[in-house]
């Protein structure tokens, strides 16, 4: 039995390949407010209400939209009680694979809650900056999203740098899917590569409503993130994208549980990873469909590319089946550049580290361009190209914003 | 002379595929190669453009003077040599036009020229695929995307076209083709001829040296040419088949 204070480690099941030294060093106490000082806050995207947080506190209250706020920050300790409520008890088991949403719980400060009512829509920008050294203290994000029925959100939600580069932050999400509510939620790390990110998101999805996930995971010496998705009502879908670039000495390890739990439940997972450098990868996703989620249908489609003679990469599909009526399939490829791909450019003429930059857009690229929204697609693009150090030679194929 | 291969032995994979080949192509001449399966063909066409794997063992490869065996692919490419796949590769997520484009400011820094200009660049794009009669959404998909056999063919011919090397060869790029795009395909290759320019076409069939009127036919038997002739020698393969030759050989 794992004491509730206790941090995963390596030994745990789900937790072989994270790298958790950084979160082991760090101060567990939240980071006081970080002094007032200008913030790279990205720039905002129409019909987008813009949060922005340093150190996991607000810095400033945005006006409310026309039809007004659906977002608030609210005091932690309370926000978790009422939400509690909300989500799924079943889905947060006692054990370690929720030691850091515990952690966060017992020492964050404020939490962002959007409650989206019955058949009303909103779109959310939220930018939350890490300031503070690890050594300092830790980051506590925390949002917890709730959607009415056929209600619709489109939620960004940022992880970024600003002043320390050593960082250490623990963000945990919480997400209640009302029946035939959509819910269109993307999620980019683009923390400094020093930093520490770690994140729990848990997410409860109602009946015909829809849960588009899309994870960019670029920054952090250590990053983690766990997800455990319950499709509690009969054919709720989650349409899951990932993808991410680990390079240098670069930890980034995903776990991602999806537990059909009703009948006609669909996924739809598709992760994309580059590991250069001495870059490491792990991407562990877990199928879970349960007896009574008959006509389930499951696709998975995990892969990673090699590009570095150090750098390290696994994809993990796991199915955990109950029932024989289910359409579940997966696959799963570590490899490096296809050899043919390359030489069709070089024959083209094209010098070779261009060639290679260009197969590593197109790979990645598969998971990045079902970013839906277009301006924040383009941005993301651009911040993928730089992590693969090849701007110049993707001009013209990655959009200038 | 435009491209010289004297006694060129090669092996793949360990396995020695050509055995002293020797053949010799001037600019203004359109060359074609026949022969049976695994008489080296398609080797040939992936030595000439340095692919790995494919190992030269002997003999020399001379290309407008230059040793071609010393090149790097991309290098050779940039020389002015175009290899026309017989089963070119789909890369979704690097679209057509953005290739064409990269390839031509490639071979046109070779050429000391400036990169091409944005505006020029995509009518002599859109004249070449109507004369491919390709419609123009393909340039915007990923290179072969999804593309038919026919498709990739033309694509393949589309970009020669373009990129307007010195030297094309071709392997087997009738294999798979109706007889209209066998038709489209051929007034591709047929556009291209000039007398600074050499085509060597790898072919299986006579049927597309009725639309592409050879110089010089050579069938390739065992790693070597073992008979060459005008393009009549294509009519006699056509009704006698390879037997004759090859066993002669």
């Amino acid at each position: 039995m794992t004491a509730p204070q206790a941090l995963p480690g390596n030994r745990d099941e789900n937790w072989r390949y994270a790298n958790l030294r950084p979160l082991a060093k760090a101060r567990p106490d939240a980071l006081p407010r970080p002094e007032a000082a200008a913030l790279p806050v990205p720039a905002p995207l129409a019909g987008f209400q813009q949060w922005v947080f340093a150190d996991a506190r607000l810095v400033d209250r945005p006006a409310a939209p026309d039809g007004g706020n659906v977002a608030d920050c609210l005091d932690a300790r309370t926000a978790g009680d009422a939400f509690a409520g909300i989500l799924d008890a079943e889905i947060a088991a006692a054990g370690v694979d929720f030691a850091l949403s515990r952690a966060n719980a017992r020492h964050g400060d404020e939490v962002l809650r959007i409650a989206v009512p019955d058949g009303t829509q909103a779109a959310i920008d939220v930018s939350f900056f890490a300031v503070a050294s690890g050594a300092q203290g830790t980051s506590y994000p925390r949002l917890q999203i709730q959607l009415g029925r056929r209600a619709r959100l489109e939620l960004i939600e940022r992880h970024l740098s600003a002043g320390a580069p050593d960082a250490v932050v623990n963000a945990a999400v919480d997400v209640s899917v009302g029946a035939g509510a959509t819910l269109s939620h993307v999620r980019v790390q683009d923390c400094a590569e020093q930093a520490s990110v770690f994140d729990t998101l848990v997410a409860h999805v109602g009946e015909h409503a829809q849960y588009r996930l899309r994870t960019i995971t670029l920054g952090g010496l250590s990053a983690r993130s766990t997800a455990f998705i319950k499709l509690a009502g009969r054919a709720a879908r989650c349409d899951f994208v990932a993808a991410s670039v680990a390079n240098g000495v670069q930890t980034h390890d995903f776990f991602a549980e999806i537990d059909h739990a009703a009948p006609e439940a669909a996924t739809r997972e598709l992760f994309r990873g580059i590991a250069g450098g001495r870059g490491k990868l792990a991407f562990n996703g877990k199928m879970i469909v349960r007896e009574n989620a008959h006509d389930a249908d499951s696709d998975q489609s995990l892969k990673t590319l090699l590009n570095g003679s150090g750098a390290e990469a696994a994809a993990r599909p796991q199915l955990e089946i109950y029932t024989d009526r289910v359409k579940a399939k997966h696959g799963a490829t570590s490899g490096k550049l296809d050899e043919q791909m390359l030489f069709y450019l070089l024959s083209r003429g094209i010098d070779r580290p261009q060639a290679q930059a260009l197969l590593q857009w197109a790979f990645i690229e598969d998971a990045i361009s079902q970013i839906e929204l277009a301006p924040l697609r383009q941005r993301i693009e651009q911040l993928v190209a730089a992590r693969l150090n090849e701007v110049a030679s993707l001009d013209g194929l990655v959009s200038r914003s | 002379m435009m491209l010289k291969i004297d006694n060129l032995s090669a092996t793949v994979g360990g396995k020695k595929v050509l055995n002293g080949l020797t053949l010799a192509i001037d600019a203004g001449e359109v060359h074609a190669i026949m022969g049976p399966n695994g008489s080296g063909k398609s080797t040939l066409s992936y030595v000439l453009a340095g692919r790995p794997g494919y190992d030269i063992t002997g003999g020399s490869v001379t290309f407008e003077g230059r040793d071609l065996t010393t090149l790097a692919p991309e290098e050779r490419a940039r020389a002015g040599l175009f290899l026309g796949f017989q089963y070119p590769v789909e890369i979704p997520g690097v679209n057509n036009v953005y290739l064409l484009k990269a390839a031509v400011n490639a071979r046109r820094k070779a050429l000391g020229l400036t990169e091409v200009d944005a505006y020029e660049f995509l009518q002599l794009v859109r004249a070449k695929m109507k004369l491919m009669q390709m419609d123009e959404s393909f340039l915007s998909r990923g290179v072969n995307e999804g593309f038919s056999g026919g498709e990739k063919k033309r694509n393949e011919i589309l970009q020669m076209l373009v990129i307007e090397p010195t030297l094309a060869v071709l392997d087997e790029t009738d294999s798979g083709l109706d007889i209209d795009a066998l038709k489209v395909v051929a007034r591709g290759v047929n556009s291209l001829r000039a007398a600074n320019r050499g085509v060597l076409l790898i072919t299986h069939y006579q049927r597309l040296l009725d639309h592409i009127v050879p110089d010089q036919v050579h069938v390739l038997a065992r790693g070597r040419i073992a008979k060459s002739g005008d393009k009549s020698l294509a009519l006699e393969l056509e009704k006698r088949g390879y037997d004759w030759v090859t066993e002669a050989a």
